[in-house]
């Protein structure tokens, strides 16, 4: 085994292990929501104890029609609506095969310059549109999506405003 | 993430790892589908065995790939619908919407961004790595923020699957070249050029494959569902496509025809027992969109 087998062995275990599943006890959920808050009650008018993240994990105390009682890693407990959760494990950024597969074609690391939410398209993008007799004003456009900003507050402002999600009557 | 640190060391490995020339695939790939069976994980095993040629092209393209796929697709989105239309209260209306439905959808790590497109077709894009597309004509033909909502749902289905990327990972042109990665998008930018034009031929001109577009349908409906939209919107609005233009002619020229769709969303709507809610939200989509279209 030469030494570029031995490395990609190792990587392929770091890979393993890090997606292996959290062993538990119990019913385990995980929030599957972006962000989501958990509330003191099974309200939304209840106080928000925690602002939870994507695939933390969260041990069920019961269930009440459409909230969870839960408590997280970090032993805080609180409610939680259900269609924040689920009961698999959300994929998050790229798969084990995926981040093989990117480092194995970047020969050329300086040629990475996208980053999400970062201004501005990458070079290859540039380059595509240079090519493609794209004009300033739509390559202006696509920047502007790429950077556009919305704050999680406005966002649970707008679901409250119509009484979506957690802020179903 | 909390495996950052991690998962930066082996990207560094992998780095180190590809710097060398890439000889003895074969051998590689045997490698890596042992450790991945020796360290337990039986399905990486698998999938790297199936995968033949291991190396570049045919493993899945990663997120900051899909970035510039994405982008270099939405230059071309716009280009040939008119350009954005520059609105700024009903584009901000229109990610809200979006970024809720988004907010849960099956692959909630990565932002989602929404224009609207200065046409009057009725059509709706999703471009890799969430950047999607709907055209002033689609909103003109909505009535409420429900229907909305299911017709972003669908669009954010598409960027869930990544229905686009698999159709540049199985075209020959990548298969060829092996790599698809930015170092390859830079380094051969005609290649690069014919990747992308390929997929905008199968975005905007011959459409995506009919189990693509239902399966976008079948989410659209649950990834609103999950907000708490009404999901029979998207039968009511389907239903009007199909009054206004019929099945022969499909209205979405991209999109399999209506019949079709509406007992493939019905019978999702009845076997997900998604709850009809009757939040429609029609004020708010006609105050957000007032005037603007
Ligand atoms: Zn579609």
């Amino acid at each position: 085994m030469n030494h570029r087998c031995a490395l990609l062995a190792m990587m392929v275990s770091f890979v393993t292990a890090l997606t292996m599943t959290d062993t538990a006890f119990g019913e385990t959920v995980y929030v599957a929501a972006k962000t989501a808050q958990m509330r003191s009650g099974k309200t939304s008018l209840d106080p928000v104890v925690a602002s939870l993240k994507l695939g933390e994990t969260l041990e069920v105390v019961k269930r009440d029609n459409r909230w969870l009682q839960v408590q997280t890693t970090k032993g805080v407990t609180g409610w939680i609506y259900s269609s924040n959760v689920s009961a698999s494990k959300p994929a998050g950024g790229d798969n084990e095969l995926a981040a093989l597969g990117r480092s194995f074609r970047r020969t050329d690391a300086s040629s990475v310059t996208a980053s999400a939410g970062a201004r501005g398209l990458d070079k290859a993008s540039e380059g595509y549109a240079n090519r493609s007799g794209i004009t300033q004003q739509q390559r202006d456009a696509v920047d502007r999506m790429t950077a556009y900003k919305i704050s999680d507050e406005e966002i649970q402002a707008f679901l409250k405003s119509g009484r979506l999600g957690e802020y179903a009557e | 993430m909390q495996n950052k640190s991690c998962r930066g060391l082996i990207v560094f490995g992998l780095v180190l790892l590809s710097t060398g020339s890439l000889t003895g695939c074969l051998e590689i790939q045997q490698v890596a589908e042992n450790a991945a069976r020796g360290s337990g994980n039986e399905r990486l095993a698998k999938t790297i065995h199936g995968g033949g040629n291991l190396i570049g092209g045919l493993l899945p393209i990663g997120y900051e790939e899909e970035q510039t796929i994405g982008q270099a697709i939405a230059l071309q989105v716009i280009a040939r619908y008119g350009g954005v239309y520059d609105q700024p209260n009903l584009t901000r209306y229109v990610n809200l919407v979006g970024r809720s439905v988004a907010l849960t959808c099956d692959r909630a790590d990565i932002e989602y961004r929404f224009a609207v497109l200065n046409h009057d077709s009725i059509n709706a894009f999703a471009a890799p790595a969430g950047y999607i597309f709907v055209t002033r004509g689609l909103l003109k033909t909505i009535r409420n923020e429900a229907e909305l909502a299911t017709v972003l749902g669908h669009e954010i289905g598409h960027v869930t699957q990544k229905h686009i990327l698999d159709i540049i990972q199985r075209s020959k042109q990548i298969a060829g070249v092996a790599e698809a990665g930015l170092a390859f998008a830079n380094k051969n930018p005609d290649a690069f050029k014919n990747v992308i034009d390929g997929a905008v031929k199968k975005l905007l001109d011959e459409g995506l494959d009919q189990s693509k577009e239902l399966e976008s349908d079948r989410l659209g409906v649950i990834f609103a569902s999950r907000v708490g939209y009404d999901p029979t919107a998207y039968v009511t609005f389907l239903d009007r496509l199909r009054t206004i233009k019929g099945d022969d002619q499909a209205f979405f020229k991209t999109h399999p025809n209506f019949s079709n769709r509406l007992s493939v969303v019905q019978s999702t709507i009845r076997e997900q027992g998604l709850q009809a809610t009757g939040i429609l939200l029609a004020d708010r989509f006609s105050r957000s969109s007032n005037g603007t279209l």
